[in-house]
């Protein structure tokens, strides 16, 4: 059922030699082909990352020889399928180091991570005048849930700033806690402007002021590793289909002693002791957050993900893509005529870019008929655009898979943008 | 029905003439930018005027003259503006009762190929805009009546 990464990447190892991009681009078979007669220039992974063959095959393997329902079948295939889905738990433990699997809760998306935060601690924990601390970058889904809760709850929603460069300030993100400060909720990378938040930092200032952290990483897992025993959080969400795994299944992290104190988020089968008309108990953590059939075969994909990406190496691949960001930033500096919004000093592989004098939706169409694929628009982050006086931005996300041959055909299709709309 | 305009024609025979699908795109693009500022004066971009659900923004005004629409458009984007100025051509000139008549299919000789389904949904929801107007009876000049009408 596991099978062998195609790479020789010494595990650990920084050595960009063992990281052959030619070699892991041909894991990826959707990259083979051409869009409108040019081959395809893939820069959307930071929506959705594409997948390599040993995640397709995980998947198939699943349902061509031993898919069941897991949990609570006395037959051979639901012990075998519940033994995978069980073991991919204890392998997003290990990824993220936590300390235990039972510290792992399956959720079918980041954004349904921190719903469950919102709905059930917040639901329990918050109270009127209570406050939590969101960042101007944050993705709709960090904030919507938490805009919620002020309506019904009367919480206090506080917003850390950035500067004009889209660098986090963390000295004005001291000055918003308080002891009314119960959550710091917020994003590791910016899914816009591609900023890293040091949330190292974040999460020991705010436990210094007594409130806990969650960590929105659906952008900072993929571009580097994680421990959430280093970083001291009290919850991490992070999402599949951008991990290189399949779309449908999520993930939140939380310290077992914060998930024990929370109640239920669904009812269902699956997270219960026990069911009766005069009260029912349900199961420990992970799995009391857990009701109905979970995501089974996505869940079996994105274990292949991880030891797809584990097996490359996370510090590779964050040394790989560096590299990308550096060239395609000095590339665009070259071509002139680029604004790139998000200047930050630590940046993971993403820059959203505007091309002088010409909408972001047309500069994206004509890339994409020249076979580049990007994102345009306010990415889900509509206050950050207001902040940024802007109305969206062309995104470019790299990933593991990207080349400088990539970069050069986006300069190349944006020098064909400038010719056609300016 | 009958041809919606000898504009709608030239505009559908133009795009067949040219059987590759880049120089189509470029041939809106083209359009669009022939499409200048003044053409459809600031006042005139309200939010009253707005399409709603598009990507990028897009206004239609419509003038009722001797019971026939004639319809403008504008937008912030260069190629929405060329499908926006190929739509109002194509389409202008024709009374509420004709609006309804015109089908899916004579959009769809507009794109031919060179568009993303989310433009040829565009493109069918400034259709339906029409014909929400031309239903609604129209408006004048005076009063122009919006594309939320």
């Amino acid at each position: 059922m596991n099978k062998v990464v195609s790479i020789d990447a010494a595990p650990g190892s920084n050595s960009l030699a063992a990281f052959d991009v030619e070699r892991v681009r041909r894991d990826f078979p959707i990259l083979k082909q051409k869009v409108y007669g040019k081959s395809l220039v893939f820069l959307d992974s930071g929506a959705s990352a594409q997948k390599p063959q040993v995640v397709i095959d995980a998947v198939r393997e699943c349902y061509e020889t031993y898919y069941s329902n897991v949990h609570r079948g006395a037959h051979f295939l639901s012990q075998r399928c519940t033994d995978a889905y069980e073991a991919v738990r204890a392998d997003i433990a290990g990824f993220i180091n936590a300390p235990s699997e039972n510290n792992v809760v399956i959720t079918s998306s980041v954004t349904e991570s921190i719903n469950l935060v919102a709905q059930t601690w917040g639901r329990k924990f918050l109270k009127a005048g209570d406050e939590v601390i969101v960042s101007e970058m944050e993705h709709h889904a960090n904030i919507v849930p938490w805009q919620l809760l002020e309506t019904e709850i009367g919480i206090t929603i506080k917003v850390a700033p950035i500067d004009e460069n889209g660098e986090f300030l963390l000295d004005s993100f001291k000055q918003l806690l308080s002891p009314k400060t119960k959550l710091v909720a917020i994003t590791e990378v910016s899914n816009v402007l591609g900023t890293i938040v040091p949330v190292k930092e974040v999460i020991r200032l705010a436990h210094a002021a007594g409130a806990l952290v969650l960590i929105d990483g659906a952008q900072g897992i993929v571009h580097h590793g994680v421990d959430v025993q280093d970083l001291d959080c009290d919850f991490y969400g992070f999402t599949g289909h951008k991990l290189y795994g399949p779309s449908g299944v999520g993930v939140l992290y939380g310290k077992a002693e914060v998930l024990s104190a929370m109640p239920p988020y669904q009812g269902g089968g699956d997270m219960i002791e026990k069911v009766s008309f005069s009260g029912t108990t349900f199961k420990e953590p992970p799995h009391r957050f857990e009701a109905g059939t979970p995501p089974i075969a996505q869940v079996i994909g994105l274990g292949a993900a991880i030891r797809y990406v584990s097996g490359l190496g996370m510090d590779n691949i964050a040394a790989h893509e560096q590299g990308l960001l550096a060239y395609a930033n000095s590339r665009i500096e070259d071509l002139g005529g680029v604004r790139i919004v998000g200047q930050a000093h630590d940046k993971a592989a993403i820059i959203s870019f505007l091309l002088d004098g010409a909408h972001p939706f047309d500069v994206a169409a004509v890339l994409d008929r020249q076979g580049v694929a990007t994102r345009v628009g306010h990415h889900c982050a509509e206050p950050l655009m207001d902040r940024l006086g802007v109305v969206g931005t062309v995104r470019a996300s790299f990933g593991l898979y990207n080349t400088s041959d990539d970069v050069d055909r986006l300069i190349a299709a944006l020098g064909k943008a400038k010719d056609l709309l300016l | 029905m009958s041809i919606p305009s000898a504009q709608y024609e030239d505009y559908a025979d133009a795009l067949e003439m040219i059987d590759d699908e880049d120089m189509r795109f470029e041939y809106i693009i083209d359009i669009g930018k022939k499409v200048k500022d003044q053409d459809f004066p600031e006042d005139w971009r309200t939010d009253d005027h707005l399409m709603h659900g598009c990507m990028s923004r897009v206004w239609i005004i419509d003038e009722v003259k001797d019971g026939k629409h004639y319809f403008r458009g504008f937008s912030d984007a260069i190629i929405v503006k060329g499908l926006v100025a190929m739509m109002t051509g194509s389409f202008s000139g024709l009374t509420g009762d004709e609006l309804q008549k015109i089908g899916t299919d004579h959009v769809r000789r507009l794109n031919l190929g060179a568009l993303t389904t989310q433009r040829q949904v565009g493109m069918m929801a400034m259709l339906e805009t029409f014909k929400k107007l031309g239903s609604a009876g129209g408006g004048t000049v005076a009063g122009l009546r919006s594309a939320n009408a």
